[in-house]
């Protein structure tokens, strides 16, 4: 389990800096994917949701760490997604749940709720539209994340057989 | 009893982790702006930056063959421009000296390239490969060529990070250039807007928005973006001003830290929002 959590930090650390240098110049307008919590999806069904929920805490408190934002917004959003996405880890399934439409449906459901959480812990500005604030803040990212997840999950191997 | 806790541990023992976890993360929230997590962030993104600065090389050289023909063409534009300023200075000199103004430009500038960037629609930041070894201090201007990008937040040995315009964090009293109305420019998740503006002011679609010697962000004027007219506001006796920036935020890469940081005694008469956010 411990080795296990090294691995997964290990994975993290290229992924981090995919993101902060190579993810900005495929962003659409403000609207970026986010390689981290597909990352964190794939190890939630894969793992289990408390292996989940604990990487969600780790990835996130990195996250924040390296890139300036409010320190501990990325943690708290990360781990609920990381506790989401984990109900999708059933061990006799989970060949079913990263087949490319179902993993991506997962993605963006756990991208969802990161999102929405993050925005409201990044001191947002309650006079805007809400509905317009869910669409632009949560529901594009998340939509783009989906996609991005889709066409990554084609090249991971499939997972042995337990 | 421990039976108890073992039965509530097993059944529950998803639900406790995250509870246990949500609410370590909102204590790390609530101590953000502690100097120990400055110092531990200061330590964390500039080792992170370090990695980040070669690869983000790699990356930017497919771009520089074309950055290079744009810096040749603005060069040239410049060149004309700067015959006509010396021209224009010189006469300013010879006014101020009858008008006893100070001088507020000639702010020496640290070249600077960003290594990476967080944009997340409300909280944008950039990291730039110039550091405390650089003099770069809290709260010094980042500028390109076309105008202001934000505000340095952080600051580690080698590197440091910046606030961009496109973050809520981020407060900066701005003016109309032809009008000289003043007013509080923010990022509300959306667009940049100028808040709290009274319908008697004269802003109009087109106009240039610059930073406000009112500011004790950037006390001296650099361009910010236009006015994209108003988002006319019902009731009530103030509008809002959209504003478009000049500097696109996704596709900054190499910038200038103002090596300046606003009088301590204007700050302490002025609301800071930076120190606020620290």
């Amino acid at each position: 389990m411990k080795f296990n959590y090294i691995i997964s930090i290990l994975i993290f650390i290229p992924v981090l800096i995919i993101q902060t240098t190579v993810v900005p110049l495929i962003s659409i307008g403000e609207v970026v994917p986010d390689l981290i919590l597909i990352l964190l999806v794939y190890y939630s069904i894969t793992e289990g949701q408390i292996y989940g929920t604990v990487l969600g805490f780790i990835y996130g408190l990195f996250f924040d760490l390296v890139t300036g934002s409010l320190l501990g917004s990325s943690m708290i959003a990360k781990t609920v997604a990381g506790f989401v996405a984990g109900y999708f880890s059933s061990e006799n399934k989970v060949d079913i749940y990263l087949m490319f439409f179902n993993f991506g449906l997962i993605v963006f459901l756990a991208a969802l709720v990161d999102q929405i959480i993050y925005s409201f812990f990044s001191s947002f500005d309650i006079s805007s539209n809400i509905l317009m604030i869910f669409f632009q803040n949560a529901f594009l990212p998340a939509f783009y994340t989906a996609l991005l997840s889709m066409i990554i999950i084609i090249f991971v191997p499939k997972r042995r057989n337990l | 009893m421990i039976r108890f806790l073992n039965s509530v541990w097993y059944n529950f023992k998803e639900y406790i982790i995250l509870t246990v976890l949500v609410i370590l993360s909102l204590f790390i929230i609530s101590q953000n702006h502690s100097p120990a997590v400055q110092r531990v962030r200061a330590i964390a993104f500039g080792t992170f930056a370090t990695v980040t600065s070669v690869v983000s090389d790699v990356v930017n050289i497919k771009s520089l063959k074309k950055e290079n023909e744009q810096l040749r063409e603005t060069n040239a534009k410049l060149m004309l421009q700067l015959s006509k300023l010396r021209e224009a200075a010189i006469i300013n000199e010879e006014l101020k000296g009858l008008v006893a103004l100070k001088d507020t430009s000639g702010y020496p500038l640290i070249p600077a390239s960003v290594v990476s960037k967080s944009l997340s629609r409300v909280q944008g930041t950039i990291t730039l490969n110039v550091g405390n070894i650089d003099s770069v201090k809290v709260g010094m201007p980042v500028i390109t060529d076309k105008g202001l990008v934000g505000i340095i937040y952080s600051v580690s040995g080698n590197y440091s990070i910046a606030r961009t315009l496109q973050n809520v964090d981020l407060k900066i009293t701005v003016k109309d250039e032809r009008t000289r109305e003043n007013g509080l420019m923010k990022w509300n998740g959306e667009n940049l807007v100028i808040v709290n503006v009274p319908k008697t002011f004269q802003i109009k679609k087109g106009d240039r928005i610059i930073t406000s010697e009112l500011s004790s962000l950037v006390p001296f004027p650099v361009p910010v973006g236009v006015a994209a007219g108003s988002n006319n506001i019902e009731t009530g006796i103030f509008n809002e001003i959209k504003v478009i920036p000049f500097v696109d935020f996704a596709k900054v890469e190499n910038v200038f830290v103002i090596k300046t940081v606003a009088s301590k005694e204007i700050d302490s008469l002025e609301l800071n929002f930076l120190k606020k956010y620290q």
